[in-house]
């Protein structure tokens, strides 16, 4: 009879608990129903709110600056040659990675939103503070979004089925509700950051601000916030251009989203330094080469090896590694707020003076260097702000939002590129999109 | 499991009841000896008919056994030998001669938790002996199967040594999941995947791990009622392996065997020389209407270096393999002990496969009701490998792109680094330093384990209980030096040598339970059952941490990096519970009838779907044992058979059914962002498997013939569906889709000529199958393969079409009026562009198979044989590089562009080369070729040292051999092999030849001696 013994005991022994091998326990993951139930997660879901809107930030540089007059294909991916050859087209995968990135976003923000006010234990300070942030995020996202895209989907839910068959809002309504959004922000933010450039305060909404209303061509309120920023002296420009192109966080940065090795994919580095995807255009290495652009040419370098063929020998070097505390994107900074104040202040006829345009404009020439600005008139003084635009904010995903909304687009890329046409002012929605979502079926953009 | 306790008490009470059965017994001795040789047969099996009364011979061929009476009829079986009856006839002495089987009618078959004889076979199982591989030097088993069975397409991915392989049982079943077969090795579930990732599209095979001389023999299950009994893992069919075990009572036999042999690329790519290449270029730039001196293309400058890169980077492999082992056992213990060394030098430098086994097993018989035994396999096999071809810094690769106008080393004789002045930029990267400078070594150690025991509670109901353990321990050790691509001149990794160290333990621990029962009533109703119950449970722990700038190149270790800033360590389990059973019955061994079916409870599954059951069924009708057909005395056995039921495919990762948020970070803080959306229906693939089967055997089994169909219909395909972004995810795991697998199957075998000592067998396999995606989420195409100009992907998912289908532009020929391509403008807007693209060719073969025949004479065996593939085409993207029409001077060019398009008038296939015009290398069908192939897989000479030579050294036998394999190979394909995959493992993607490494062939001598 023993080895009946032996035998059940040998079961017993193998038959452990079914839920020990049906449900194992994920160690890297948590899931949906536990997420924000507790005041511990919110500085966690915080995190995950701004690194949400961290991942926008490439993409914002590829539409600024690769959508423009700023760079030439010069690698082997076929979305940097739609870039480059101003061919882009509703299947380009960056074109799809940006949508992405901005609806990631607004998820997040949403799902605070929602969450958070029925989270116990948190202090009132923490919950407006958390609240307003996913408030600025979503604002900002849906503004990138109506200026890349044009009409967008306006989510206000995360609700599955809402968001996966939504239509198109139309713009104006789009930046009404996102105006709305970064009021709000405005009024709950902390008036300074007390944790860096990295992080939200009403400083980095007033700059919001203050390019929402250069946006919408409301120049006085534009120089009201712009002046704000300037005036508060929190933020200084920093003497030697070089420290915006090689360092992370200089003394002028007002928002800049924070890499660190561990998390660094190096998206940026690679494309202009790694495998020099894409490499700085003539025009632009001729402009930054300027003597009105003094210092600035410091935003790229030459290497002789290199110049063969199509190559120009030139490499963007705005974005460095993680490991060469370099691989910041740069939201905000002082710098923008002086061209913000110039270009309103010139549309008001403020030309010269001490709160003149040319002022402006001037303090940043002294900086960089560069030879004094002698226009007078106002058409001149305009046109020296977007040159200036150019070599100040080249590669900070500017220089073809600027042209949109100025009107110039036309005129500086048909310059520039035989395909060039005006459908390329909007960028299209992604293919995907339109294929799996049943109210976006026939509404893409005009001309893709 | 509260059955197994009852079964146990009621067996409990019954073995107590009086063993009445031997009342009129009566002891009967003899000896059996084989009728070939007169030799005496140990081990043969003696059993009283219609009882469960057996005994086994000894040593010497002597058996005893107590028979119920004299009108007994004795049933003697034995593996190999013909079953045979024989009545006692009152005798008590009965001395039997066996014959030699030769056909496998009666040849013991294993079927998952159970064994049966072929004849009674309803499924589909296909039986490959390791007598058919023992004179081919394949690596794993994976390898060993090619060519050998109906319905198994095996495709070797390159000739990189411990690479891997592709092997589909019956076609592809599913889209994004897994399609390898399930392996089982005496009962566990062994790894079948790459052990590491990321060289290029040529991953390494754990299944190499595994020591083929080992292998007693290998069972194919194809159909349901097979493979039922696997359940949720089972749909791409299931390969059973059974290892070496001791025999009872045999004298123990030591076999060493030593191979040893050389190998060499099958086919090397022709390419130009310094001063073809440069002509071809200058023309291009001149067709450009640019000037090529500017661009540095000056004759007798630019071609001062004529550099064969493929001579500096090939070279001709050693290969050896030694392995000692030794059988034997006494009626009570039995054992297994072997010992295998194996290294494979790739024909590339740098490159190796070593691995070392070793495997004991023993059997014990503790009374005549309890037995219990062990087998334990260790192994460690080092992996130094070299990057493989989708990489612009691959070895191969790189040998055939980079240009000959440099050479890789300098004037010092040091080799040239990324950064170089003389030496060309991105993309070209100098291939012999990327093979010579870097340690990419993978260690793995691997053991694979079981205890079992098991206890006959009454006569024929046996339980039995086994645990087993697959654990693979695996290291990857990898540096870079600042003089590589990777430690050099990627800034993000620091350009100062690099270096990564990482560990998986990826083990599996099995436990199964299983009592079986069987009895013959009436001496007609013959019924078995078979229940069982198994917990399956797989880890894997894995870490890594890299290391950047480090100090100089000969400090290797992460030890001594300045930067280590990036580590992880990770644990994740799954689970299979599971319950199952087979009943099988027969009348007269007439009818047949089978119901398999298992109950399945995985963890990688939503709460709502977490349990599935997968039936089968199968019936059988021996003709043969009908009176209607007893006058054909030709016909030995005939038998139909048909099965249908249901199997399923959970290959996927973990914890997909659950909505999930992870670890993220933002400048230096950690927190929490959103990883996955719920989905609690989410559940396995299911398979609907219909076959058809004959079994045919005449002449007393010399010739056999297995026809087979099969229709099966995969739905519920486990697919990550693309959703809208604004939902704030990009997709969705969920089960959408359809796919069918259609076929039929043909195996032949015979024996033509077995006279007056010469022997002449042939056997054949041919497959036919059909594959068609028969629904997808939405009819937007899925694009696969590469990305290339003129498509989004060389590969395309698209209903109604096979997987594997090529999607790229038409390319109707060369103009020869301008030298530019012809393309088909499908959607006649007047412009060539992707829009279109169409479907050009397919990577699936329409039939494939092999043939061997094998001859026999006076100790003399010589074996040939054919593999062949027949109606696949292959995506030829390194001709795409090789014969670029100028779109790029940056690599060398094929001889196959000396027929490009030069002047007006030239009828060419080739169009004109224009530099940086990729017009005329748009992907199109231009690049997709037939590549269906004949290959002479092995032929392999032998002799056996006539016995009274070998006797007088005392040792049992002597046996020398030679082997060559893919000695030769028809076909068609204009690149170096139609049989290479550059995306190793994929199914949207096969077919494509990116610089792939082609097959080797292996050159060798063998020496086998037997004590």
């Amino acid at each position: 009879m023993k080895y009946y013994y032996t035998l059940l005991i040998l079961i017993l022994t193998f038959l452990t608990s079914c839920k020990d091998v049906l449900e194992p326990k994920p160690v890297d993951l948590l899931t949906d129903e536990l997420v924000l139930k507790s005041a511990v997660d919110v500085p966690l879901v915080r995190i995950g709110l701004y690194s949400a809107f961290r991942g926008m930030m490439s993409s914002v540089v590829i539409a600024g600056d690769f959508t423009a007059d700023h760079i030439k294909h010069n690698g082997t991916f076929a979305s940097y040659q739609e870039f480059g050859n101003k061919q882009i087209t509703s299947t380009n995968s960056d074109v799809a990675t940006f949508w992405g990135a901005l609806y990631r976003t607004v998820y997040i923000a949403n799902f605070i939103l929602e969450r958070l006010p029925a989270v116990t234990g948190v202090t009132s300070d923490a919950r407006k503070q958390l609240t307003a942030e996913a408030r600025f995020f979503r604002g900002l996202a849906e503004f990138y979004g109506v200026y890349t895209y044009g009409d967008i989907p306006l989510l206000t839910t995360t609700d599955q089925a809402t968001n996966r068959n939504v239509t198109r809002t139309a713009k104006a309504t789009v930046l009404t509700a996102l105006l709305a959004d970064l009021n709000a922000a405005l009024a709950d933010l902390p008036d300074d950051s007390s944790t860096g450039a990295a992080y939200l305060s009403k400083r980095v909404t007033q700059a919001a601000l203050a390019r929402y209303y250069l946006y919408q061509k409301n120049w006085s309120q534009a120089e009201n916030y712009a002046s704000l920023v300037i005036n508060s002296g929190k933020f200084t420009l920093v003497p030697d251009y070089t420290t915006i192109v090689n360092q992370n966080f200089p003394a002028e940065s007002i928002l800049e989203v924070g890499y660190t090795l561990n998390d660094d994919p190096a998206t940026l580095n690679t494309l202009f330094v790694g495998r020099r995807e894409v490499i700085p255009s003539n025009q632009l290495v001729i402009n930054l080469n300027s003597t009105e652009s003094g210092t600035r040419v410091a935003t790229i370098s030459f290497d002789a090896t290199k110049q063969q063929g199509n190559d120009n020998g030139w490499t963007v070097r705005k974005y460095g590694t993680a490991l060469e505390n370099n691989a910041n994107i740069v939201v905000f900074r002082l710098a923008e707020m002086y061209l913000i104040r110039a270009e309103a202040r010139a549309q008001q006829g403020k030309l010269t003076g001490a709160t003149g345009a040319v002022a402006d404009l001037g303090v940043l020439r002294t900086r960089a260097k560069g030879i004094a600005v002698t226009a007078t008139s106002q058409a001149d003084i305009l046109l020296a702000v977007e040159r200036e635009r150019q070599y100040e904010l080249a590669f900070e995903g500017h220089r073809w939002y600027d042209l949109v909304r100025t009107g110039r687009a036309q005129a500086v890329m048909s310059a520039f590129s035989p395909n060039w046409n005006s459908r390329y002012e909007l960028w299209p929605i992604p293919q995907s999109e339109i294929l799996n979502n049943p109210s976006l079926q026939g509404a893409q953009n005009p001309g893709y | 499991m509260r059955n197994f306790y009852r079964v146990i008490s009621w067996s409990a009470l019954l073995i107590m009841l009086p063993g009445y059965l031997l009342a009129q017994a009566q002891r009967i001795t003899g000896r059996v000896t084989s009728a070939q040789d007169g030799q005496t047969l140990p081990g043969v099996n003696v059993v009283v008919k219609g009882t469960t009364i057996g005994a086994t011979t000894d040593a010497n061929g002597n058996y005893s056994i107590v028979v119920p009476g004299p009108g007994a009829v004795l049933v003697l079986t034995s593996i190999g030998l013909n079953s045979q009856e024989v009545p006692v006839n009152n005798r008590t002495v009965v001395n039997i001669v066996m014959q030699e089987a030769i056909n496998e009618l009666t040849q013991v078959v294993v079927t998952g938790y159970n064994t049966t004889q072929r004849k009674d076979i309803t499924g589909s199982i296909a039986s490959v002996s390791p007598d058919r591989f023992k004179n081919i030097p394949v690596t794993g088993v994976d390898q060993a199967l090619q060519g050998q069975a109906a319905g198994v397409l095996v495709q070797q991915s390159s000739g990189t040594p411990g690479g891997g392989l592709m092997v589909r049982i019956r076609g592809n079943t599913s889209i994004s999941a897994g399609n390898r077969p399930l392996y089982i090795v005496d009962g566990i579930q062994v790894q079948n995947s790459a052990l590491t990732s990321g060289y290029g599209g040529q991953n390494d095979n754990a299944l190499a791990l595994l020591n083929p001389g080992d292998i007693e023999s290998i069972q194919v299950l194809k159909d349901a009622s097979a493979k039922a009994i696997y359940g949720s893992r089972a749909a791409n069919g299931v390969v059973l392996i059974t290892t070496k075990r001791g025999k009872a009572n045999q004298k123990t036999n030591i076999t060493a065997d030593v191979q040893r042999g050389m190998t060499d690329l099958v086919k090397r790519p022709n390419l130009l020389n310094a001063s073809q290449l440069l002509d071809l270029q200058r023309e291009a730039v001149i067709n450009a209407g640019q000037d090529p001196d500017k661009l540095g293309l000056i004759k007798g400058v630019t071609d001062g270096i004529n550099t064969n890169w493929l001579d500096m980077v090939l070279r001709k492999g050693v290969y050896q393999q030694y392995q000692v082992s030794a059988q034997g056992g006494n009626e009570r213990t039995r054992f297994y002990i072997s010992g295998n060394y194996r290294d494979e030098q790739g024909v590339l430098i740098n490159n190796g496969f070593q691995r070392m086994s070793g495997t004991m097993t023993i059997d014990h018989n503790a009374t005549s009701k309890l037995s219990f035994g062990t087998n334990m396999t260790v192994t460690r096999s080092l992996n130094s490998r070299v990057l493989g071809d989708n990489a612009l810094n691959g070895v191969y690769s790189g040998a055939v792109a980079s240009l000959p106008y440099y050479s890789p080393y300098n004037e010092q004789g040091q080799l040239y680094g990324p950064s170089d002045p003389n030496y060309p930029g991105f993309p070209n990267f100098n291939p012999v330093a990327e093979a010579l400078l870097p340690r990419q070594q993978v260690l793995t150690i691997k053991m694979l384990g079981g205890v079992y025991a098991e206890y006959e509670f009454l006569q024929n109901l046996r339980f039995r209980s086994k645990a087993s353990v697959d654990y693979n321990n695996i290291t990857e050790n990898l540096f870079y030096p600042s003089t590589t691509s990777t430690g050099g001149a990627i800034p993000s990794l620091g350009q100062q040598g690099y270096g990564e160290y990482n560990t998986n333990l990826a083990a599996t621990f099995t436990s199964t339970n299983t009592i079986t029962y069987n009895t013959l009533i009436n001496e007609k109703h013959r019924l078995s059952a078979l229940g069982g119950v198994e917990i399956m449970k797989q880890t894997n722990r894995t870490s890594f941490v890299d290391g950047k700038n480090f100090p100089r190149d000969e400090f290797t270790y992460i030890t001594s990096a300045q930067v280590v800033d990036a580590g992880s360590s990770y644990l994740v389990n799954n689970g299979l519970f599971s319950g199952f059973g087979e009943v099988k019955y027969d009348y007269k061994e007439k009818y047949l009838v089978t119901a398999t079916g298992r109950y399945d409870g995985s963890s990688r599954f939503g709460q709502n779907r977490q349990f599935g059951f997968f039936p089968s069924g199968s019936v059988a009708w021996r003709l043969s044992e009908e009176e209607f057909l007893s006058k054909y005395s030709f016909l030995s056995d005939l038998k139909l058979r048909a099965s249908y039921g249901f199997t399923g495919n959970e290959q996927i990762g973990n914890f997909l059914y659950l909505g999930t948020w992870g670890a993220t970070s933002y400048s230096g803080s950690s927190g929490l962002g959103p990883s996955r959306l719920s989905n609690p229906n989410l559940q396995w693939e299911r398979t609907r498997e219909a076959n058809v089967g004959l079994d045919a055997s005449f002449f007393n089994g010399r010739l056999n013939a297995t026809v087979e169909v099969y229709d099966n219909l995969t739905d519920k395909l486990l697919f990550n569906q693309p959703i809208p972004l604004t939902s704030g995810f990009g997709s969705f795991q969920g089960n959408v889709g359809k796919m069918s697998n259609r076929g039929i199957e043909l195996t032949l075998s015979s024996v033509n000529i077995d006279q007056k000592g010469l022997r002449w067998s042939t056997d054949l396999n041919l497959s036919r199958n059909e594959n068609k995606v028969v629904e997808l989420v939405s009819d937007q195409p899925i694009y696969a393969g590469f990305q290339a100009s003129g498509t989004p992907g060389t590969n395309i998912v698209l209903p109604g079409q096979p997987l594997g289908s090529y999607w790229g532009l038409k390319f109707l020929g060369v103009d020869p009026g301008t030298g530019n391509a012809i393309y088909d403008d499908k959607n006649g807007d007047g412009r060539i562009t992707p829009d279109d693209a169409q479907l050009i060719g397919n990577a699936q073969p329409k039939l494939y198979g092999g043939l061997t025949n094998r001859f026999t004479y006076k100790g003399f065996e010589l074996s040939v044989f054919f593999q062949f593939s027949y109606g696949n085409r292959v995506v030829n993207l390194t001709k795409q590089g090789l014969v670029n029409s100028g779109s790029s001077i940056l690599t060398n060019q094929s001889t196959d562009a000396l027929k490009r398009w030069q002047k007006e008038g030239d009828i060419t296939s080739v169009p004109r080369y224009i530099y940086q015009n990729t017009y005329n290398d748009y992907f199109s069908s231009r690049f997709v070729e037939d590549g269906s192939y004949l290959r002479l897989k092995n032929v392999s000479l032998g002799y056996n040292l006539p016995k009274i030579w070998v006797n007088k050294v005392k040792l049992a036998n002597v046996r020398i051999y030679t082997s060559a394999t893919n000695l030769w190979t028809y076909t068609k394909y204009s690149g170096s092999d139609p049989e290479v995959s550059a995306i190793d493992g994929s199914t949207a993607g096969q077919g494509i030849d990116l610089n792939t490494l082609p097959q080797v062939k292996n050159m060798m001598a063998g020496l086998t001696v037997t004590f």
